[in-house]
């Protein structure tokens, strides 16, 4: 086959259809992209809009790289909200399904107080899901499993961690149904949350 | 006779080919995106989007694509439409691009948009095509949100995300209850379309009547010898 066959046969033509195609492609995709980029700001806005119901105002708070990864889990960041005084901590908790290798993040608000050398935890005002990673039954997780990290305030304030053990002696125990290993990982990130508060944030308080 | 044309091929696209419970097409995506009627809905509004952008684009091309490589340039446009989709729900629809998770990237491999290119609109002109695509996708919203609607309230208890009882049945939210409502639901609407096209079928039926004098046929098997 001559160049001058090649250029003239419905293989070339098929390639070139092809590669046009895909060019006009990736140039609209890349010309829409840059006009619906999501800033992180606008994305964390979001998030806290999710979390709260309205809008609020909140700053970053840095993480110490030292006890950013804890028994529990990873914490990946963490906001003071200026509006009540929370903090607003975003953690990846450890001991999912998969063998244990498995997440789950989730986003706690950890309420606390102005106490005598710091800040005293009062408790979990709300746990947020985000993402998880191999968690095949993570919708098992219902909302009011997420509330149930709420409603032991008391034992969280005196300095007790949540499990996912049926057998655990403490009162501190939060499982799902069926997802028992994804129940362990959540309850791990709200624990990495705490963990990390009682460690950094409440400055020596607790 | 193009409004006659058009009328077809819609009335193809949402009763007489629907995708979902004539073809049983999508069916991943029907299975999994059910659980609620808004979910379900929006699914059918984006796979309905995507189906008439593709439509349109591949119609337009059609003379152009040769035919041996019909297929990757179909999926690339699928995917790019699909992409471009998620892109404008993530940015102004964020809460129905986080519930549609996995299903929404998996939308470029729906058999639907894909049978349709291949079958309808590489074949056919724009308008048609358009028509053909909306058609087809209004008929799987239509399934998709029959289907969430039930699911929801049976296993949920509510409508559209309104509680509207306490009593809930558990089965309705997993798996197996999705495939014992999308099998109900073909059966009803096969039965209800079959009536209906006898129906019409009766209502067009002529009596034909013996000429004054003429001998009737004889019946089958009692011929005269």
């Amino acid at each position: 086959m001559t160049v001058k066959e090649f250029f003239k046969s419905n293989a070339f033509k098929s390639l070139a259809v092809l590669i046009a195609i895909v060019l006009v492609a990736g140039a609209l995709l890349a010309i829409f992209n840059d006009i619906l980029y999501i800033s992180d700001e606008e994305r964390l806005n979001r998030t806290l809009s999710k979390i709260y119901g309205e809008s609020v105002s909140a700053q970053p708070v840095e993480v110490s790289a030292e006890d950013a990864e804890n028994e529990y889990g990873t914490v990946n960041s963490i906001y003071f909200i200026t509006d009540d005084g929370n903090y607003l901590v975003n953690t990846t908790g450890k001991g999912g399904f998969r063998d244990g290798a498995g997440t789950v993040t989730l986003w706690t608000v950890i309420a606390c107080t102005e106490g005598e050398g710091g800040k005293a935890l009062t408790g979990i005002e709300k746990v947020v899901y985000e993402s998880n990673e191999g968690q095949t039954y993570i919708s098992t997780l219902s909302g009011a499993f997420y509330e149930g990290f709420t409603q032991k305030n008391d034992l969280i304030a005196a300095g007790g961690y949540f499990n996912a053990d049926k057998n655990a002696p403490d009162d501190l125990t939060n499982i799902a149904t069926g997802a028992s290993q994804s129940s362990n990982a959540a309850c791990n990130a709200v624990n990495t949350a705490l963990c990390y508060f009682r460690a950094v944030l409440s400055g020596g308080a607790q | 006779m193009n409004a006659k044309k058009y009328g077809k091929i819609a009335y193809d696209g949402l009763i007489t080919n629907n995708a979902t419970f004539k073809l049983v097409l999508g069916t991943c995506a029907t299975l999994g995106m059910s659980t609620s009627a808004v979910n379900s809905f929006g699914m059918g509004i984006s796979v309905t989007v995507v189906l008439l952008l593709s439509n349109v684009i591949i119609s337009l091309l059609r003379k152009v694509i040769p035919n041996t490589v019909r297929i990757p340039a179909f999926i690339v446009i699928i995917a790019t439409m699909v992409t471009l989709l998620r892109m404008v729900l993530e940015k102004y629809i964020p809460d129905l691009y986080d519930a549609m998770g996995v299903f929404l990237p998996l939308i470029v491999v729906n058999c639907v948009i894909l049978g349709r290119a291949e079958a309808f609109a590489s074949k056919n002109p724009v308008l048609d095509s358009a028509i053909d695509g909306v058609a087809t996708g209004l008929g799987l919203t239509f399934a998709l949100t029959l289907i969430g609607v039930i699911r929801e309230f049976l296993g949920s208890g509510s409508f559209f995300g309104i509680k509207v009882m306490d009593f809930t049945i558990g089965f309705f939210t997993n798996s197996a209850g999705a495939f014992f409502v999308y099998g109900i639901c073909i059966a009803l609407f096969v039965l209800v379309t079959n009536r209906a096209e006898l129906a019409r079928r009766a209502g067009k039926a002529r009596t034909l009547r013996i000429p004054d004098g003429a001998q009737p046929l004889p019946e089958p098997g009692k011929e005269e010898n």
